[in-house]
């Protein structure tokens, strides 16, 4: 890495940020912090960072918390990327904030290194898949049960590569470790998590508009 | 209080809670000292004087309290118990004027007179039909205040719990993975999470449930932290081999390799596939000493048996293992 990744953190325990700020890697760098909804928009906008680094839970502005935030600051920073870092874990919170736009969800049980890489995996057009994640995509979209997209432009459900991919992050391969099961390239990994994460956004299954809609994030 | 000379003390002037019509000829029976009866016919007689005796009642019955429950603090107090049912004679009284009115329509016909048969109609439904509308209304009122405060508290806790999930994901951070302090920090941090996201109700012999279980059991024990992702529907249950199988390969993981572990369980109607995989030394089958029985008896021996699989091989990129699983739900029905 031979530049450093803006970043600004957001997130409404600022003993969190620090502690944050303090475990990522040389190569992020630290431009900006916010602890509510209308700081984070102002921050995004004023910093313009790579990547910003968003709690799912956050008071302030209409209640949206960090998917408001998405909504909101997307338009005024269109070279920022939304990575989602929650202590939650439950498929609404997830879903919400990817389907508001965030290109990765983690969990803030990740180590320094990780949130750094995977700063640096969204900071560079990918998406970001832990295995939990990648479970629940599998669930959703029916892939479990032996649903198989037929065509490529098909939204609600997952090709046969794509759900290979998705079963093996979600037994907690890398993507390299991935690249390498499958004899593909990283890229082409990095490619299929992408085209997931589309579908996970525009889809209309009813899973996921149903939990959506609960949220009412639609 | 008093100091006077002892007066004949008389019974305070209070309507008893268990009475015929309104408790006004015993309240007042007591406090003068007469004879209840005498008390109810100079009441009728007087009535009979242009209605005195009624309006008095109804006067004594306005005003007079009702006497105080003989109930031991914190007991709900009991209703006032009239022996004649007042609403049913007061809506029978209204329907006999009603029918009364309709019946003589001929020689009192007018507006006064259908204006009182309306009035008497309408005070018989509000009889028969009021407590019923104010009872309803009254549980819907509760029913919301209840809702409002479910809410009130679901989103305070939510609120609450969030900030000590992030004091507990720090505190594993900072502390290292295999530290005590970590250790401690992960377990109460599933046991809160477990508690807050889970869907209620949720089986206890589901599969996918017990493995987490045990996984929670492991970390307090080891210095490991178990990544468990559940996907599809899975009918297996926890005490069947599979689970015992899953189980001992979770155990040499936490005691062999220990870190990062993941497992995978993926259930459909056909089958059920459990990944193990840890970073650990790694381990060869092949090498392991003839007396060690651990993975060849508990895992692929009783896999084997149950009509299931076990592969055990290398993980990803040739570090760790990685135990696979794989049992075929119809298969069971044969045997």
């Amino acid at each position: 890495m031979t530049e450093a990744i803006t970043v600004v953190v957001v997130d409404d325990h600022s003993i969190f940020r620090s502690g944050l700020r303090a475990d990522l890697e040389d190569y992020v760098h630290v431009i900006g912090e916010a602890g509510d909804v209308d700081g984070a928009v102002a921050a995004v906008t004023r910093h313009q960072p790579q990547v910003v680094l968003l709690d799912v839970h956050l008071p302030g502005g209409q209640g949206g918390g960090g998917a408001e935030v998405i909504r909101r600051a997307a338009p005024t920073a269109p070279g920022s990327r939304f990575l989602a870092l929650s202590v939650s874990d439950s498929a609404e919170d997830v879903v919400g904030v990817i389907r508001a736009g965030a290109r990765g969800y983690i969990t803030k049980g990740s180590s320094g290194a990780e949130v750094s890489r995977a700063v640096a995996t969204v900071a560079g057009g990918d998406a970001v898949f832990s295995p939990r994640l990648a479970g629940f995509v599998l669930d959703a979209f029916g892939a479990a049960a032996g649903e198989q997209a037929q065509t490529d432009e098909e939204l609600d459900r997952l090709s046969a590569r794509e759900r290979e991919v998705m079963r093996l992050i979600a037994r907690g391969y890398s993507y390299k470790e991935v690249a390498a099961e499958l004899y593909i390239s990283i890229k082409t990994v990095e490619t299929h998590v992408s085209a997931v994460l589309r579908k996970l956004q525009l889809s209309s299954r009813h899973e996921l508009t149903a939990w959506a809609l609960e949220r009412r994030l639609l | 209080m008093s100091s006077l000379p002892a007066a004949p003390r008389r019974v305070p002037l209070l309507r008893p809670r268990d009475c015929v019509v309104g408790g006004v000829s015993v309240g007042l029976a007591r406090h003068l000292g007469w004879e209840v009866g005498t008390v109810r016919w100079l009441f009728v007689g007087t009535s009979l004087l242009g209605g005195a005796g009624v309006l008095l009642y109804a006067w004594l019955w306005a005003t007079v309290p009702v006497e105080d429950p003989v109930t031991d603090a914190g007991t709900a107090t009991p209703p006032v118990r009239h022996r004649i049912p007042l609403r049913w004679v007061g809506v029978v009284a209204c329907l006999v004027a009603a029918l009364v009115l309709l019946l003589s329509w001929e020689r009192t016909g007018g507006v006064v007179a259908g204006l009182v048969f309306t009035l008497m109609v309408l005070l018989a439904a509000i009889g028969v039909f009021g407590p019923w509308a104010i009872r309803l209304w009254h549980e819907l009122m509760a029913e919301r205040t209840k809702r409002v405060r479910e809410e009130e508290r679901a989103e305070m806790a939510a609120h609450l719990h969030d900030s000590v999930l992030q004091t507990l994901a720090l505190i594993q951070n900072r502390a290292g993975a295999s530290s005590e302090v970590a250790r401690i920090a992960r377990a109460q941090e599933r046991e809160l999470r477990e508690w807050l996201y889970a869907g209620v109700g949720t089986a206890d012999s589901d599969l996918a449930t017990d493995l987490k279980d045990y996984a929670a059991a492991l970390e307090l024990d080891y210095p490991v932290r178990f990544d468990v992702v559940a996907v599809g529907q899975s009918t297996e249950r926890s005490s069947g081999e599979l689970a015992a199988s899953s189980r001992e390969a979770m155990l040499n993981a936490a005691r062999h390799a220990g870190g990062d572990v993941s497992v995978y369980i993926e259930g459909s109607a056909a089958a059920v596939d459990i990944f193990i995989r840890d970073r650990g030394p790694g381990f060869d089958p092949a090498q392991v000493p003839e007396h060690r029985l651990g993975v060849r008896e508990s895992i692929i021996g009783r896999m084997r048996r149950a009509g299931g699989s076990a592969t055990v091989g290398c993980g990803a990129g040739g570090t760790g293992t990685e135990v696979h699983l794989h049992f075929d739900v119809g298969r069971r029905d044969e045997s």
